[in-house]
């Protein structure tokens, strides 16, 4: 009977077989394979996709008999990094890029530990002032800095 | 003669005002980034790659090369005052560096780091002037053949490094290289993999793989852990300068550190990690001091600095030279040079001779930058390590967003970085290192174009790869590098230190 984490770990190699088999595939369904001598677009992938999907079947094999432990997923880390991310590109269209840096910042600060809103918002400013010395000004960026000013 | 005016040619390219300015921008940037430990050179490249696309190639390589040895140098400041090491070649210098620090020498041990770094640098930089001129020429008699046969041992050599074993290695290349085949085929005009998206007609960009994928899923991974900052001890400008005795015994172990150091750098895979422990354990072998060695001796620092730094300058021989990066960093750099339109490899020194050589230049204005720069900021650094972590990782988000999204003013590209981030992160949990990935990526369409050409000049028959003496030897290393990856290397590494 295999332990719960032992089956998670086959999820990596699964991953990677997956996609060998995927662009394998993809290959031959919808690109021309040509010849040995006159390679088609889908040649190359298929053949690489192919050596993926034999290696990931190994990896899997190997796994069985020694899993590889995972690490440990930080769901809260990633909700801030993607808040962050998220929130710039979704606000940068309707405010411009530096009020969507200052919330991304604030955003993603709120995911670490001990790091209060006071301090958040003094860094949103201060990195925000640093994207329009750095990008605007000094690099000369075609940015709306501020959409409407 | 022919050398003297490549090297005239040189000085008048580096020494530029912008060339200049952005050269000290990089050192600067890169000893910065380098001494907060967790930010290691890799991302510091990725994070100033779109900022490079706004200036003229040489100019964007050298500072781009700066960030590089720069942070190298700065990684060995928190493995002295922390025993952190701030890149994984500087671990070494903990091995003495830390116990320097506690007996209250930190100051000696960072002014012995940066002369010795600026020791080893300049010295890769002699090697590099006598060596790569001389492989480019034997390069230039390769064909398709050998150019695919070299690929394959730059990938092999790149995923047997890879901390988790060569297979996962190599399915990461192999997953690089097919990501390198969305977009639309040069030879026959079809679009791959595409999903009919018009953005993608191009192919994925190297700056949304290299910032998702050791930018955004690195932040994911470090965020949480970014309350603490590290209290190091002062250091004041009087106590930083080392004994007669000290100089004395430091020269030597300096030389050796930079001559394996540079061999180590030109070899793919290998690098400045190994050649800061293979230069550390030979010194300890042959070191009348051996026996303070691991308890504050100042060959300790030495060796590996000026090793590490030899090593990072040689690693430009390969990647210029041949096209083949010797690591993930210099794949990043190749991407740079072929995002500016120039194609690295035999022809690059004489098709573009003030770039290779305002480069080579600049790495000696570069590591006097270092010099002159370090020894009277040690104090910034020390403080430097003091302020809270948690100001640097929302700074770090931000950088990557606004360096994507200034490319070409697209949020998409923002998008697609936060979903490669998102893989990385995933790939990382189920411990598949990115870095082999993304060499696959750089390498992967130069390798295809290569493959096909050589399969067309053999009327089809796949055995030109064995049957012509150059590329069967390069494969033939390639398998030796294989097998030779069932070796346990790191306990191998560990135990010729321990013997030595």
């Amino acid at each position: 009977m295999m332990r719960r984490r032992d089956v998670i770990s086959q999820i990596g190699p699964l991953i990677m077989l997956a996609a060998g088999l995927a662009f394998a595939f993809g290959a031959i369904a919808t690109l021309e394979l040509g010849s040995f001598r006159r390679m088609g677009a889908g040649a190359f992938p298929l053949l690489v996709g192919g050596i993926l999907a034999l290696l990931a079947a190994i990896g899997l094999v190997q796994n069985l008999r020694a899993p590889m432990e995972t690490a440990k997923a930080d769901p809260v880390a990633v909700l801030g990094v993607v808040g962050g991310v998220g929130s710039f590109a979704f606000f940068t269209p309707m405010l411009g890029v530096l009020p969507a840096a200052a919330i991304a910042v604030f955003a993603t600060g709120a995911a670490i530990p001990g790091f209060r809103w006071p301090m958040r918002l003094a860094l949103s400013v201060g990195v925000a002032i640093g994207v329009w010395l750095i990008f605007v000004k000094g690099l000369g960026m075609p940015f709306v800095a501020i959409r409407g000013f | 003669m022919e050398l003297l005016s490549n090297l005239a040619l040189g000085f008048s390219t580096a020494t530029t005002v912008s060339n200049l300015f952005y050269c000290f921008v990089g050192v600067f940037l890169g000893t910065f980034i380098g001494v907060l430990p967790g930010v290691g050179p890799l991302a510091a490249v990725a994070m100033l790659l779109p900022v490079s696309f706004y200036l003229e190639p040489t100019t964007a390589l050298v500072m781009l090369a700066g960030v590089y040895y720069g942070a190298e140098y700065g990684g060995s400041i928190a493995s002295i005052l922390l025993n952190i090491p701030g890149t994984p070649s500087s671990s070494v210098t903990c091995i003495d560096g830390y116990p320097m620090a506690q007996q209250g020498r930190a100051g000696v041990a960072l002014f012995a780091t940066s002369v010795a770094s600026f020791f080893g640098g300049v010295f890769g930089v002699v090697v590099m002037v006598l060596l790569a001129p001389r492989l480019a020429e034997f390069a230039l008699l390769f064909q398709p053949a050998e150019y695919f046969s070299v690929m394959v041992l730059g990938l092999i050599a790149a995923s047997i490094v890879s901390s988790s074993g060569a297979l996962r290695g190599l399915m990461m290349v192999c997953l690089g290289i097919l990501l390198g085949t969305i977009g639309v085929d040069v030879n026959s005009g079809e679009a791959r993999f595409t999903g009919g998206m018009p953005e993608l007609r191009d192919g994925v960009s190297l700056v949304v793989v290299a910032m998702g994928l050791f930018g955004i899923s690195e932040v994911m991974v470090s965020l949480r852990g970014a309350t603490k900052s590290y209290a190091g001890q002062n250091v004041r400008g009087r106590d930083i300068y080392p004994t007669r005795a000290e100089w004395r015994r430091s020269f030597l172990p300096a030389l050796r550190g930079a001559s394996i150091g540079s061999f180590f750098g030109t070899l793919p895979g290998t690098g400045q990690t190994v050649a800061s422990f293979v230069g550390y354990a030979l010194e300890k072998k042959v070191s009348p001091n051996k026996a303070k060695f691991g308890a504050g001796a100042i060959e300790g620092v030495v060796v590996p600095e000026s090793a590490n730094n030899a090593a990072a300058q040689t690693a430009f021989i390969p990647t210029l030279t041949l096209g083949i990066p010797g690591s993930t960093t210099m794949a990043l750099m190749l991407g740079a040079l072929m995002i500016h339109g120039i194609t690295p490899g035999p022809r690059l020194i004489s098709d573009h001779p003030d770039l290779f050589w305002g480069l080579v230049v600049s790495f000696l204005f570069g590591n006097f930058f270092l010099l002159v720069l370090n020894i009277p900021l040690i104090g910034l650094w020390v403080r430097l390590l003091r302020v809270p972590h948690y100001y640097l990782y929302p700074t770090v988000i931000i950088m990557i967003c606004v360096g994507v999204y200034g490319i070409s003013n697209s949020l998409t590209d923002v998008w697609a970085t936060l979903a490669f981030g998102l893989i990385g992160y995933v790939l990382r949990l189920f411990r598949f290192e990115p870095a082999p990935m993304l060499i696959g990526f750089v390498l992967g369409p130069m390798m295809e174009e290569f493959f096909r050409r050589a399969m067309l000049l053999s009327r089809g028959d796949p055995m030109v790869f064995l049957e012509r003496p150059g590329s069967a030897a390069l494969l033939a290393v390639g398998a030796l590098l294989l097998c030779a990856s069932a070796l346990p290397v790191k306990r191998i590494l560990g135990r010729l230190l321990r013997r030595a």
